[in-house]
């Protein structure tokens, strides 16, 4: 016990200083500001950790500074306000966009495919960029005509501010259904099936190593089918669909959307890992450049769908209760009634911002802890976090590895990003501050450990929200008049503050570990 | 004679340089061969490539009657390679059976192979709770050798096994080495001449990134000419 104190004597007194720094803070306001703070706190930082430690698993085992974490954290927020607010367009999606990705579910077949095929040298250099150039022009020709009932951003009776509010006083507006009458029916669901089959062999040709001869079994093919029986199943019932989920009451409405935003993400994530970091693991500058790019385009897109307008995600009733009951005063009251608001300690506290958020923070923060301490999945990331090269060695496929940890970095990103839209509300730039939250919490906590992530979020989001509060209360200097008031721009700056002082004092981070 | 992996020719770059210019290795089954050669002559750089850490650019890797140097890593490890590196990798963050668990190929690997490891190496088992770091340079290095045999490995690649170990400590390793070699084939790299000369009855010379001589060790033992160009040694 006296080794680890002598070991790790810095980081028990920087510790200790905070908590003090902290004690200290409790004692300038009163009890019910103490509380609101310090729940707010929580809730930045389970929203921040969400961000953090996703970034941080994909930089601990893959090396890849994600950098358009932040704006995947936003999509999943705009795809699941999607799903929530207008679940018939969610249902008109569905059916293309199983239709796209079903070619790039036959990835194990293509590399045998290629080797049947015996071409002349100039054939198979161009043979890749014509496939990807057919199949691009035939997406570019159906998916305009497509038919997809969807808001208008340009007109503002239309846009998603209106639906969004509207769903908020208890009316959901459809948009009237959009029918196949540019292109038929047929004609564009095959075309899409085979435009993808044909891009997703093309992009296959690219990656010149050469696969391992093995046979092929009915688990490579498994994928293809059940994006192709979804996106046929969705196409025939598509009102029926539409309507069961419209008639849902919004908090299954609201479980579906987190679900289908973490999935998404998930989704998106092994897409851009095994199609554009895949090719630049050998060059980290060029996949720096790379998610700087995505970032960029993922906030222009979001922009060209949803809109620059905010807006705020309406919040499913179960949190969302209001009127002469409320607020509820204990947590009894509150289950009976579904306050949106409840009294601890005398402070209102917002049952979702405060209370959800932080335990679904908790949640994640165990399941993932048990997922590294207790699989064997766990415990090939831990492993190859160290030495990627010996795990292979070992005969495990850590390309396979880094596919999954980059789905599920991105995967928590998105559910951050869902989580956050009905308490932070929607806008382009809702990524970029959470990020560089995210960023600064892990260079508090240490760089690729996970507890430090976890660490470092929760300061980050005190710190913050007690300069907040702060701000409006004021600090009385001691043995002076002066009351002191922080501003909002020194928000932003205490966190980066605390991070040069500890960063000083502890190089890698409260928890990191010496390289 | 039947070679259960042969090396034909290869040449490895790292980045832009041409560490391997053409290296043949051949590897009676069931033998102990023992790649030789200075400091910096391409001796771990032939290990790597034959596994597939740093793949050569040109020649033939054979093993078990199959070409295998343009398959990835964790294929060639796949077909009963175990690895056995420089400085031993041990995973830091993992404890002593969780460092013996990952190297499972088929579950239950680790659970069939238990009794054979500890009766080889019995440090390890009153070690198993701690994490990786705890360990010392000898009970790390039993520890990497045991993970290569969790799984059901033909070949072993076994990468300066005696470095930075005391004598004693030396002895047991060449011990557990011999034991092994009943059952599988092993490739050695060995800066230590006494105690490759003692371990391996093949050697092959690896001199600037080319393998210069190769042959039997007992005739290399007699070569005093050859011991003292090549490895400094006298």
């Amino acid at each position: 016990m006296s080794s680890y104190f002598r070991k790790n004597y810095v980081l028990l007194i920087t510790l200790s200083v905070i908590a003090a720094l902290f004690v200290a803070a409790a004692q300038g306001m009163e009890k019910k500001d103490f509380v609101i703070t310090l729940l707010r706190g929580l809730s930045v930082g389970s929203l921040t950790f969400l961000v953090a430690s996703g970034f941080s698993l994909i930089f601990g085992l893959l090396d890849v500074l994600n950098l358009a974490h932040g704006t995947l954290f936003m999509i999943g927020a705009y795809i699941g306000w999607t799903v929530f607010v207008r679940p018939d367009t969610f249902v008109d999606l569905l059916t293309p966009l199983a239709l796209i990705l079903s070619g790039f579910a036959l990835g194990d077949v293509y590399p045998l495919l290629a080797t049947r095929i015996r071409l002349g040298l100039s054939v198979k250099r161009i043979l890749p960029w014509a496939l990807v150039l057919v199949s691009i022009l035939i997406f570019g020709f159906i998916l305009p005509r497509y038919p997809i009932s969807i808001w208008d951003v340009e007109n503002y009776g239309q846009s998603p501010v209106t639906y969004s509010f509207m769903a908020d006083q208890g009316t959901r507006l459809l948009a009237p259904v959009a029918a196949f009458t540019e292109i038929s029916a047929p004609l564009a669901l095959i075309g899409l099936l085979l435009a993808s089959i044909i891009g997703a062999f093309g992009l296959s040709l690219f990656n010149s190593v050469t696969q391992q001869q093995f046979k092929l079994n009915w688990k490579n093919y498994a994928g293809f089918a059940i994006l192709l029986l979804v996106a046929l199943l969705t196409f025939i019932f598509n009102e029926s669909l539409t309507a069961s989920l419209t008639g849902l009451s919004s908090n299954w409405l609201f479980v579906i959307a987190v679900l289908v935003a973490t999935l998404s993400g998930a989704g998106l994530g092994a897409l851009i890992e095994s199609t554009l970091i895949r090719p630049l693991y050998i060059r980290p500058i060029y996949q720096l450049m790379l998610t700087l790019g995505m970032s960029a385009i993922g906030i222009e897109i979001v922009r060209a769908i949803w809109g620059r307008p905010e807006f705020v995600m309406p919040k499913p009733v179960f949190f969302n209760g209001s009127g002469g009951v409320c607020p509820a005063t204990n947590f009894a009251d509150w289950w009976a009634n579904n306050c949106s608001t409840i009294l601890l300690l005398d402070g209102r506290v917002r049952v979702y911002n405060e209370i959800f958020i932080p335990i679904v923070g908790l949640v994640v923060l165990i399941s993932i802890w048990m997922l590294l301490q207790r699989t064997r999945l766990g415990m090939v990331i831990r492993a190859g976090v160290q030495d990627r090269e010996m795990v292979e060695a070992l005969g495990i496929n850590v390309r396979r590895v880094f596919t999954m940890v980059f789905a599920l970095g991105v995967g928590l990103a998105a559910l951050g990003g869902i989580l956050a839209a009905p308490s932070m509300g929607l806008s382009n730039a809702m990524g970029e501050s959470l990020f560089l939250n995210a960023l600064i919490a892990l260079a508090i906590g240490g760089l690729t450990n996970y507890p430090g992530a976890a660490l470092g979020s929760v300061l980050v989001g005190l710190i913050q929200q007690f300069i907040i509060k702060y701000g409006q209360i004021g600090i009385a200097i001691p043995f002076t008049d002066i009351i002191f008031k922080p501003t909002p721009p020194l928000v932003p700056a205490s966190t980066v503050l605390l991070m040069v002082i500890i960063l000083l004092i502890l190089p890698n981070g409260l928890l990191g570990k010496k390289e | 004679m039947e070679y259960i992996l042969d090396v034909q020719n290869i040449h490895t770059f790292i980045g832009q340089y041409h560490i391997l210019q053409g290296v043949d290795v051949r590897v009676p089954k069931g033998s102990i061969t023992a790649l030789l050669g200075r400091n910096g002559a391409g001796k771990t750089t032939t290990l790597k490539s034959i596994i597939g850490l740093t793949p050569p650019r040109e020649g033939k890797v054979i093993y078990e009657g199959k070409e295998v140097q343009d398959m990835r890593s964790f294929d060639i490890a796949s077909k009963g390679i175990g690895f056995v590196p420089e400085h031993r990798a041990i995973f830091r963050d993992l404890t002593v059976e969780e460092n013996l668990k990952i190297a499972e190929r088929v579950k239950g690997d680790y659970l069939r192979k238990k009794e054979f490891i500890f009766d080889l190496f019995p440090d390890l088992k009153r070690l198993m709770a701690l994490s990786g770091t705890a360990l010392s340079g000898g009970q790390q290095q039993m520890l990497a050798i045991a993970r290569a045999l969790v799984a059901d490995n033909h070949l072993l690649l076994i990468d300066e096994p005696s470095e930075g170990l005391a004598p004693v400590i030396i002895e047991h390793m060449m011990k557990a080495i011999r034991l092994l070699s009943k059952d599988s084939t092993i490739v050695l790299v060995e800066q230590n001449f006494l105690v490759a000369s003692q371990l391996a009855e093949y050697y092959v010379i690896i001199e600037e990134g080319r393998s210069v001589q190769a042959g039997s060790m007992k005739d290399l033992a007699n070569d005093k000419a050859a011991i003292h160009r090549y490895l400094g040694a006298a």
